[in-house]
């Protein structure tokens, strides 16, 4: 009985893998181009969706309070005028001795009642370190009347289109904030307006009021805080690096253990954002599902063409000594190098456009003139499509799998043909 | 000369749509090492799938086939491949040859599967193209060489392998007489130098002309078997 089995190099497998899949040339080019389309297009949807997704949510962090907030315990389930950090200097201190490459902007949030002569309406007032804060950084160049007031001036503030409509005020007009204290009397603050802003975010427009923050400590005071200890409601930190948030954050919450204090991160404090994105992002995946259930139907079709006009051969490479499971390898090895090619092909094609508009941008602004607020944030009219290596790994190996398991049927049909049966066709 | 084929009580039934055919009934046949052999008889008398069966790409329903000692019928379908590989040859009737592979090529094929090295492949296949006159043309694809051309490669790549057998199924029925001639001139002149058997199936009279045994199919039986004097 002979014990000898039959070798078949990988080098001989493709090598005539390559050449059976030129041998129509025309199919394969055809086939390789509407993967490649699919593929650069699902590049370029996922790097739109990217893009669209983190400027927004580098807007919703600037809008708000940075990637990480050090704030009283219970003061995000139940915020109150009550709950503030007594000592901040010291809490200050302590942040600064971390050397976190930040911003750390000290704030006063206060929920009051602002009144004119004419109107009342409830509003948040934001005690803010203007000279440096994010937030005045982004507004400074949505302002429809007015400067921004400078850091000296402890009587000015800043107020949306919204408010400036409902309170009939412009520059210039006194405003006074009215909060309650714990206690139950009422205290009060004059303001004068300095600036009208239209940030198109209704949350911001309609409620937010801008002031320094010494002017709305002042409130803190009335509560019974220690105008020497810098009572603030929280610090608002805005890391250089937003990968590093996890890390700061574990930083952080160990170095304030004592205090009364907690660290939350961004996606904490904005969970509808963070659904949104996911939701939208499931929709880009459903989008990419769809794509390459029509390539993978393409491509099973080309293979499984290209293998039907080759019964006869496979019957002969049987007959010669060939193996089902090496017969199923070339199928699955052209399969790969169609794969591969399209993959390049697809890079090539789908990574360039995502360079020429991650450099110069895709501008919707002709289709967003209605205003582009989402979740209580902004997307940028231009968007610049973002890719990180980490979805460049997933759409290749989602793209991959998909054209590789396209050949399976193909491969599992050619393992049936018999010889006798494929001689005689 | 020594005993290389055994056929005993081989019988082959198909379903041809509802109806039973009996391919094969009752077949007793023993070939020697080294005989030219032809099967001869008219269509569906047996003969391509006596051959078949010879060649481990059929199985049989009853009886065994036993080449070089070992009996066929028993093997396992991966130990039929291994057995082909190393122990049979085949020309077949037409589209013999892998088209993306040049001539050279092809008939490396085989010996690339059986693991020799590409030196001894190289030479051995040059050689063979050389014996059947295709010195010239063996870096051609099968697409730029004639129909008798490529049954020449089929050959060269069925000897190349060095096979006890080879199975040759009709191999002239495409080719015109000056190279169905020269064809079975070359199968003859190697059954001789290489000592290896052939046994091929043909109804064409020029074949049968220069086979040194001629066995005869009708209805799946064997009705003749006879030694002849070659005209070559």
């Amino acid at each position: 009985m002979n014990t000898r089995h039959n070798h078949l190099p990988f080098s001989m497998l493709l090598a005539l893998a390559w050449r059976n899949l030129w041998r129509n040339r025309r199919r394969t080019l055809l086939t390789l181009i509407s993967i490649s389309l699919g593929f650069a297009l699902a590049v370029m949807f996922i790097g739109i969706g990217d893009g669209s997704h983190n400027s927004m949510i580098r807007n919703a962090i600037k809008l708000g309070d940075g990637h990480l907030v050090v704030q009283p315990n219970g003061y995000m389930q139940s915020p109150a005028n009550y709950k503030f950090i007594a000592d901040g200097q010291q809490i200050n201190a302590q942040l600064e001795q971390l050397k976190i490459p930040a911003s750390i902007q000290p704030r006063v949030t206060l929920q009051v009642l602002a009144s004119t002569a004419s109107n009342s309406v409830g509003a948040a007032l934001e005690g803010i370190v203007s000279s440096d804060d994010p937030r005045v950084e982004l507004l400074r160049g949505k302002l429809l009347q007015g400067q921004w007031f400078e850091s000296s001036d402890k009587r000015g503030v800043a107020i949306g289109e919204g408010m400036a409509r409902k309170l009939k005020v412009s520059v210039g007009s006194k405003l006074v904030l009215m909060a309650g204290t714990q206690q139950g009397d009422t205290q009060a603050q004059l303001g004068r307006v300095r600036a009208v802003f239209k940030s198109g975010i209704e949350e911001l427009d309609n409620f937010l009021v801008f002031a320094d923050v010494s002017f709305a400590q002042q409130f803190l005071i009335g509560e019974g805080a220690d105008a020497n200890a810098y009572p603030v409601t929280k610090f608002a930190i805005f890391l250089q690096n937003p990968k590093d948030v996890q890390f700061w954050k574990n930083r952080i919450d160990m170095t304030l253990q004592a205090s009364q204090t907690v660290v939350l991160d961004w996606q904490t404090m904005m969970p509808q954002l963070l659904q949104f994105v996911m939701l939208d992002d499931a929709g880009n995946y459903v989008f990419l599902i769809l794509i390459m259930t029509m390539l993978v139907f393409g491509i099973v079709n080309t293979v499984l063409m290209s293998v039907l006009e080759r019964t006869r051969e496979f019957g002969l490479l049987r007959a010669l000594g060939l193996k089902k499971h090496q017969l199923m390898l070339l199928v699955l090895c052209e399969t790969l190098l169609l794969s591969l090619l399209a993959l390049l092909f697809g890079w090539v094609l789908g990574g360039g456009v995502h360079l020429w508009l991650s450099i110069h941008g895709l501008d919707l602004s002709s289709m967003m003139k209605s205003g582009t607020e989402i979740m209580g944030t902004f997307m940028d009219p231009i968007i610049y499509t973002e890719l990180s290596w980490n979805r460049v790994w997933q759409i290749t190996m989602v793209v991959f799998i998909a054209t590789m398991s396209s050949g399976i049927y193909p491969a599992i049909k050619t393992a049936r043909v018999t010889p006798v049966q494929a001689l005689r066709t | 000369m020594e005993n290389l084929l055994k056929i005993v009580g081989v019988n082959k039934t198909y379903l041809q749509g509802q109806i039973e055919v009996h391919a094969l009934r009752n077949i007793e046949l023993q070939i020697s090492e080294g005989e030219f052999v032809a099967l001869v008889g008219p269509s569906g008398s047996g003969k391509t799938t006596l051959l078949n069966i010879i060649g481990g790409i059929d199985s049989v329903d009853q009886g065994s086939v036993i080449l070089n000692g070992v009996d066929m019928t028993t093997m396992s379908e991966s130990a039929l491949s291994d057995f082909r590989l190393y122990q049979l040859g085949f020309v077949f009737q037409a589209y013999n040859l892998v088209p993306v592979l040049s001539a050279l090529e092809n008939v490396e094929l085989v010996m690339v599967l059986q693991g020799r090295t590409a030196t001894e492949r190289r030479q051995r296949a040059e050689h063979y193209l050389q014996l059947v006159g295709l010195g010239d043309l063996m870096n051609r694809r099968p697409a730029a060489l004639s129909g008798g051309q490529q049954q020449r490669v089929a050959v060269a790549r069925a000897l190349a392998a060095g096979p006890r057998l080879v199975l040759a199924d009709e191999p002239t029925a495409n080719l015109d007489s000056e190279n169905a001639g020269a064809l079975l001139d070359i199968m003859h002149r190697l059954s001789r130098e290489e000592k290896t058997t052939f046994i091929f199936s043909t109804h064409d009279p020029r074949v049968m002309q220069r086979a040194e045994r001629i066995i005869t199919l009708r209805d799946g039986m064997i009705t003749d078997d006879q030694r002849v004097l070659t005209a070559t």
